[in-house]
């Protein structure tokens, strides 16, 4: 199958400061990925790339084989974008919002949407700007699938909302994608948000892509180990050490890949996503990317 | 995207088509008042009764609120109106949800253009020919110099040029308040330096040259743009200065001013109204590149 989004080098620059450097990463078809990451390290920039709404600076991207810069009104169709704190008109109605929704795309499935947002009590006559944080973001999301995409963008969704509203948004985001099977792209800088939902995950960090690949994979492939304090000592085989730490008596590695036989004293500990990704975050030059797999790029 | 548009700007609309009916209404009647009091051919000031009615048309052709209206309304407009056009979807994120519909950006903008351009221009028009009426009613012959930015050509243009600078000055800042500021200062800039240095020299104007001093030059061509004071020669073509012929008794021989036939007016109209479209249209231009290029 062709991948929702493949990007070979790509990088964006604003004035002399590179948003985004040197990003060659594919996301499988099927998945719900999570982009995480500091503020500022890329996120939104990167999802701009991919929705046609920034033009690469170098290198290039591809949505569905095409790129979003030349084939940008026949992917609208297959992709939806919701921006960074859901923007909508704030003085339409919620009507207004699907009406606007049902006009501009041809897809669009007006039926599952109205039945979608009256499954969450959204009053339609009601405006963009009385609706509260969750409402809002509902609407965004609603109008998203209402064009029925094939992608489905989503920049930093649930940042503004309480953690109950965060719940509910991502719950109906799953159900949602999980019948239709869209790809989904995600950014979010809470850890906790991507691991309830993402099955794929994007580490940016600095406009650097550092981490790319299954959640299960990678949390397979992950640890930490405790052992006693060994200063210089050779690194365990068959390991690649990320970072080490030590105490008085204790030395900790968190390392990618498996021993195959612990030396006495040490044990090793799975790590949790949090854990993964910010011991990823505090060594930036550290990386874990799948090889590049090339595919046929239709004309 | 009509629909859209239509949607998201009808509260303009309902404004603008209402400051435009209050301006048409208030020239009919003024107008009408002027010709009840059957004015043509006499001086304003025997045309008003003492009637209610006349005291307000009176007032408002005193206080020139219509002429003045007509060169402060485009500045608003286009500050009101064309500098959310864009700026206002960009403060609030929304271009990038009408961006990611199935719409071009390219489209997007052209529908906006047209949808709130073109019914401002017509109100635009509508009011300018109206102010046409207006003189006309003042007496049998006006000097439309005085009234030459209260015209139709020059009203429509103008209102283009001021739409056109909000849009674009909008697009560019990004935020509709300091581009408001903006539009208001390039708008005034603009038309008081066209008015100021480039109108007067559209075409060379000619001299009138006379040898009687006591000449009323107005009186000689009534309908024409006198453009400086009369210069005083003496016999000799020394320039003595403009100060009244009193001044150099006995020495002035001759006097020169320099003026603007009133055949021309139209010329100048058109001259001035194609200056101001080429300036919007290239403004137009450049919202277009910045806005299908330099936004995200």
């Amino acid at each position: 199958m062709i991948a929702p989004i493949q990007a070979t080098g790509l990088g964006k620059r604003f004035g002399r400061t590179w948003a985004l450097r040197d990003c060659s990463i594919r996301i499988p078809p099927g998945k719900i990925a999570g982009l995480v990451g500091p503020n500022g390290a890329g996120k939104s920039t990167f999802l701009h790339l991919v929705a046609g709404l920034l033009s690469p600076s170098t290198g290039e991207v591809t949505v569905f084989g095409r790129s979003p810069r030349s084939h940008l009104i026949q992917l609208l169709d297959r992709v939806a974008f919701v921006a960074q704190d859901t923007p909508l008109y704030s003085g339409f109605t919620v009507a207004d919002m699907l009406e606007l929704g049902r006009r501009l795309n041809s897809r669009w499935d007006q039926r599952s949407v109205e039945q979608r947002l009256r499954d969450l009590e959204i009053p339609f006559d009601r405006k963009i700007r009385n609706l509260s944080g969750g409402q809002r973001s509902q609407v965004a999301l609603g109008l998203a699938l209402g064009k029925r995409p094939e992608l489905l963008l989503l920049d930093e969704p649930v940042a503004r909302l309480d953690p109950l509203a965060r719940r509910e948004f991502m719950q109906g985001l799953t159900a949602s994608v999980a019948e239709d099977g869209i790809s989904v792209l995600l950014s979010s800088h809470v850890v906790g948000d991507i691991e309830r939902v993402c099955d794929y995950l994007v580490i940016i960090s600095q406009g650097r892509v550092q981490v790319a690949g299954d959640i299960d994979e990678l949390m397979g492939n992950h640890h930490l180990l405790l052992g006693p304090r060994t200063d210089d000592g050779p690194p365990p085989s068959g390991v690649e050490v990320i970072k080490t730490s030590h105490t008085e008596r204790q030395t900790s590695l968190w390392v990618r890949g498996r021993v195959a036989h612990l030396d006495d004293g040490w044990r090793e500990q799975p790590l949790s996503l949090e854990e993964l990704v910010i011991t990823y975050l505090s060594v930036p030059a550290a990386a874990a990317l799948p090889r590049p797999e090339l595919e046929e790029v239709p004309a | 995207m009509s629909w859209v548009t239509w949607r998201q700007h009808r509260l303009e609309g309902a404004w603008s088509l209402a400051i435009g009916a209050a301006l048409a209404a208030a020239v009919i009647f003024v107008a009408y008042q002027l010709h009840a009091a059957s004015c043509g051919g006499q001086a304003n000031s025997y045309c008003f009764s003492n009637e209610l009615g006349g005291t307000i048309a009176q007032g408002i052709v005193r206080l020139n609120l219509y002429q003045y209206g007509l060169v402060v309304l485009p500045a608003l407009a286009g500050a009101f109106i064309g500098c959310p056009l864009v700026a206002r979807e960009v403060e609030n994120g929304t271009h990038r949800l009408a961006w990611t519909q199935g719409v071009t950006r390219l489209r997007w903008l052209a529908v906006k253009l047209v949808l709130v351009f073109v019914p401002l221009l017509a109100v635009a028009a509508v009011a300018g020919a109206l102010e046409v009426v207006l003189i006309n009613q003042l007496g049998t012959t006006p000097n439309h110099w005085a009234f030459f930015d209260q015209q139709a050509p020059v009203v429509v243009a103008a209102t283009l040029f001021a739409l056109a600078l909000g849009l674009a000055a909008g697009a560019v800042i990004g935020k509709s308040v300091p581009a408001m500021a903006v539009t208001l200062v390039a708008f005034v800039v603009v038309r008081v330096g066209l008015a100021e240095i480039a109108r007067p020299m559209y075409i060379a104007p000619l001299s009138y040259k006379s040898v009687d001093l006591n000449t009323q030059t107005g009186a000689v061509y009534p309908s024409a743009w006198w453009l400086d004071d009369p210069s005083y020669y003496d016999n000799a073509g020394h320039y003595l200065g403009t100060v009244t012929f009193n001044g150099y008794r006995g020495q002035a021989a001759y006097f020169v001013q320099h003026f603007q036939p009133g055949d021309r007016f139209w010329a100048f109209q058109s001259i001035e109204s194609a200056i101001l479209t080429i300036l919007a249209a290239a403004l137009i231009g450049f919202t277009i590149y910045w806005v299908t290029r330099r936004l995200s």
